[in-house]
């Protein structure tokens, strides 16, 4: 890949790299490929204990593309706070430039044409490279890597393997702790098996026994936390899996089970792992997602550093509350993020962080990760390369409301099925197909692949259609971040509505438009929907119709064969003039 | 762990809703009182407390989820800090669902012989509203804490 001087000086510029340094290592290098991974990873190196980090991976062990956010819309009080900050308001945030290697990785912007210059981003190969080089830098015993979870879900290979595929990559990979949500979609017994597979442990202080008659009824299902001796230092590592599992996923995977913040028995811990375990430094891992995690560092007190997912944000440098250090590392592989902390005396002395864009062309694959990645994925080659179609233009996931791939889904769905109306729900995970390239049925999978993919077709009142949504709206712009549960709106089929996302609860959203008539409260709508319970809020569900998502969309796909989706949103934002608020502003 | 201690000191319960486990989601009706056992807040405080104030105090903690798992069982610890000696201690502890249609959940009385002023339950929440604990103290006082829970029929992730 060829790169013009301009642009590697944007990549060293990015990267921090010192261009009289490389001018005297070398003769200047004009293509990406002569940029070594020392220029790369250059690293203020601190203390003797590293903490690599990763988030949110979503099984992704391949390299891929993933474009950030254009709308991240949050309720006013947080508008422009980190976890809702995307576009030009990230880049004046971090203090950053446009159009390099880092605005690439970490906004949307001109991301089709950034994407062709850099390439594609993360994959264990890659990250395996990373991961040695520091290993290497700092010695092996001196580094943990803690994975914040949503790792063993999000794609064919995951699906297929029922997660066994991931955790054999968490494994080379190194992986020495983990924490949970969409791991727990594979059911209870599953998981104890992928838990018995994977080399680290898993960790987690909020799940407790929920039936009371059973033996675990109120006690951990989990070790509430674990203690890792690195660079002779004690590091306390507490595991806070995703507090809502319960209600934002079916609640059969983990009946019996009960979830939560559990804050107050996150302070208790925190304060043993002081007192009576004596810890240098006191981690949370968590997956509570970013805002959430704020809150947390708000309430409890005595956490040194809380390494945080969820929400899938990039945040290149630590966001501070009450002492509390808190960094989150991305999603789908794209970022490996380092901690190197300074103990001393049994106490935090300082800290270095820097999250590293896991960029594929930039660095090498290990070779040991290419293998393991291709005999992964031998089986299931055949069935996931299936060209199903090619796409005009860039379709993506993450938007706040709406996204060009949840379109195409939405229209598959409204296509088979001959409904009213569609849900469609507002993961963060998925994938980015750039314009004019081929969809392939792996990228039908990254989009769709859960343990309950079936797309049911049932009736609603308008009336509880209206509720639906108002209550759907209040779990993602609640102001007060313990409420939230870390998602985006719902995707709707057939719909048109404006919201005001700063409104009271109950009265955020109206003109709603069904198939272009005014929403009728008393009218019964024939909706369909996969990916949530809504199903079950419905009445006469036509079973003969059930069929999972990804065959509805490969088979659209097929009969489409050029794909046109418009990109335009289906909903109108009252409050706010643009998708990328600032900081306490309606305007970009 | 905390269970066993926290079951040494069960009171006596009385009159909590129905453990019928429903979808439960975001309701916007407004608050409909016609059966005979319904009545507002209000007049349910009232009840409780003869007309007499009631005081938002620390010395009692109310432990509820921030957003329920099931809204047909939503866990509820109400404790109160209070050396349950003969000249002081808590009478009685009230647990209130304020927008149910039957707000008095739970209505737990108490003795010096308790030895410790703490229960729990599980209250039945029809949509997102605050669980509110009112302690009755032996010196005729009435002391609070509220939390609010989120019912929801969920779905993101």
């Amino acid at each position: 890949m060829d790169v013009s001087r301009r642009d590697f000086f944007h990549i060293a510029a990015a990267l921090g790299i010192g261009l009289p340094t490389l001018g005297a290592a070398a003769p200047t290098p004009t293509r990406l490929d002569q940029v070594g991974l020392k220029d790369i990873y250059g690293f203020n190196a601190k203390g003797k204990v590293t903490l690599l980090h990763i988030c949110d991976l979503h099984a992704h062990i391949k390299p891929m593309y993933w474009r950030e956010p254009s709308t991240l819309i949050s309720a006013p009080n947080l508008t422009g706070t980190p976890g809702f900050l995307c576009g030009e308001s990230f880049l004046k945030h971090y203090g950053m430039k446009g159009k390099t290697l880092d605005a690439y990785f970490d906004t949307f912007m001109n991301f089709d044409t950034l994407a062709h210059k850099f390439g594609k981003m993360g994959g264990i190969a890659h990250m395996k490279t990373l991961i040695n080089h520091v290993k290497t830098e700092r010695g092996a015993d001196n580094v943990l890597l803690l994975d914040s979870g949503d790792t063993w879900q999000g794609t064919g290979l995951a699906l297929k393997t029922e997660g066994e595929a991931i955790v054999k990559a968490q494994n080379y990979l190194g992986v020495d702790v983990m924490v949970g949500h969409w791991e727990f979609t594979y059911g209870k017994k599953r998981v104890r098996e992928l838990i018995e597979m994977l080399k680290g442990k898993f960790i987690s202080q909020n799940i407790v026994g929920d039936d009371s008659f059973a033996d675990d009824y109120e006690e951990l299902i989990f070790e509430p936390y674990t203690i890792e001796e690195r660079g002779g230092a004690k590091i306390g590592i507490i595991g806070q899996s995703f507090p809502f599992t319960s209600t934002a996923n079916p609640k059969e995977f983990t009946q019996g089970w009960s979830f939560g913040l559990r804050l107050d028995t996150l302070q208790t811990y925190v304060d043993k792992l002081r007192k009576e375990e004596k810890v240098d430094c006191v981690v949370l891992l968590s997956h509570d997602g970013f805002s959430v995690d704020q809150e947390v560092a708000r309430q409890v007190k005595g956490i040194d550093f809380i390494l945080s997912g969820h929400t899938h944000d990039p945040s290149p440098k630590p966001t501070v509350v009450n002492g509390t250090v808190i960094i989150i590392a991305g999603s789908h592989g794209k970022y490996v993020g380092r901690l190197d902390i300074d103990i001393q005396n049994h106490r935090v002395k300082g800290y270095e962080y820097k999250l590293i864009p896991v960029a594929a062309n930039l660095i090498p694959a290990d070779p040991e990760g290419v293998d393991l990645v291709n005999s992964l994925y031998a089986p299931h080659e055949k069935e996931f390369s299936e060209i199903l179609g090619v796409t005009k233009n860039i379709l993506y996931k993450r938007d706040t409301f709406h996204s060009p791939f949840d379109e195409l889904i939405n229209d598959s769905i409204m296509d088979a099925m001959d409904s009213d109306i569609s849900f469609t729900p507002g993961y963060r995970w998925g994938t980015t197909v750039l314009g004019g390239e081929a969809i392939t049925m792996d990228n039908v999978y990254d989009m769709t692949a859960i343990t309950y993919p079936n797309v049911y077709t049932f009736e609603m009142g308008g009336k509880q259609i209206r509720n639906v949504l108002e209550d759907i709206a209040d779990n993602v712009f609640n102001a007060n971040p313990l409420y939230q549960q870390g998602g985006d709106m719902s995707r709707l089929g057939g719909v048109t509505y404006d919201i005001k996302v700063g409104a009271p609860t109950g009265k955020r959203i109206t003109n709603i438009m069904v198939k272009g008539k005014p929403l009728d409260d008393r009218k019964i709508y024939k909706v369909s929907s996969w990916g949530g319970n809504l199903q079950n809020a419905g009445t006469n569900l036509n079973d003969k119709l059930t069929r999972p998502v990804y065959d509805i969309t490969a088979g659209y796909i097929r009969k489409q064969k050029k794909v046109d989706i418009s990109g335009n949103s289906n909903v109108n934002i009252l409050d706010y003039d643009c998708g990328c608020p600032k900081k306490g502003s309606k305007s970009c | 762990m905390e269970r066993r201690s926290f079951l040494k000191g069960f009171g006596t319960v009385t009159a909590c809703a129905a453990l019928i486990p429903t979808i439960t989601h975001a309701a916007d009706e407004a608050k409909k009182v016609t059966g005979p056992n319904e009545m507002s807040t209000e007049s349910a405080i009232a009840a409780i407390t003869g007309g007499k104030p009631v005081t938002a105090s620390a010395k009692v903690s109310l432990s509820a989820p921030e957003i329920a798992e099931n809204g047909a069982v939503v866990p509820v610890k109400v404790s109160v800090e209070s050396p349950m000696s003969a000249n002081d201690h808590v009478k009685a502890i009230h647990v209130l669902a304020t927008k149910n249609n039957n707000t008095r959940c739970a209505n737990v009385y108490l003795t010096p012989a308790n030895g410790e002023a703490s229960f729990g339950t599980r209250v039945k929440l029809g949509s997102t509203q605050d669980v509110l604990a009112i302690a009755e103290m032996s010196d005729g006082t009435f002391l609070s804490a509220k939390q609010n829970v989120k019912v929801t029929i969920g779905g993101c992730g």
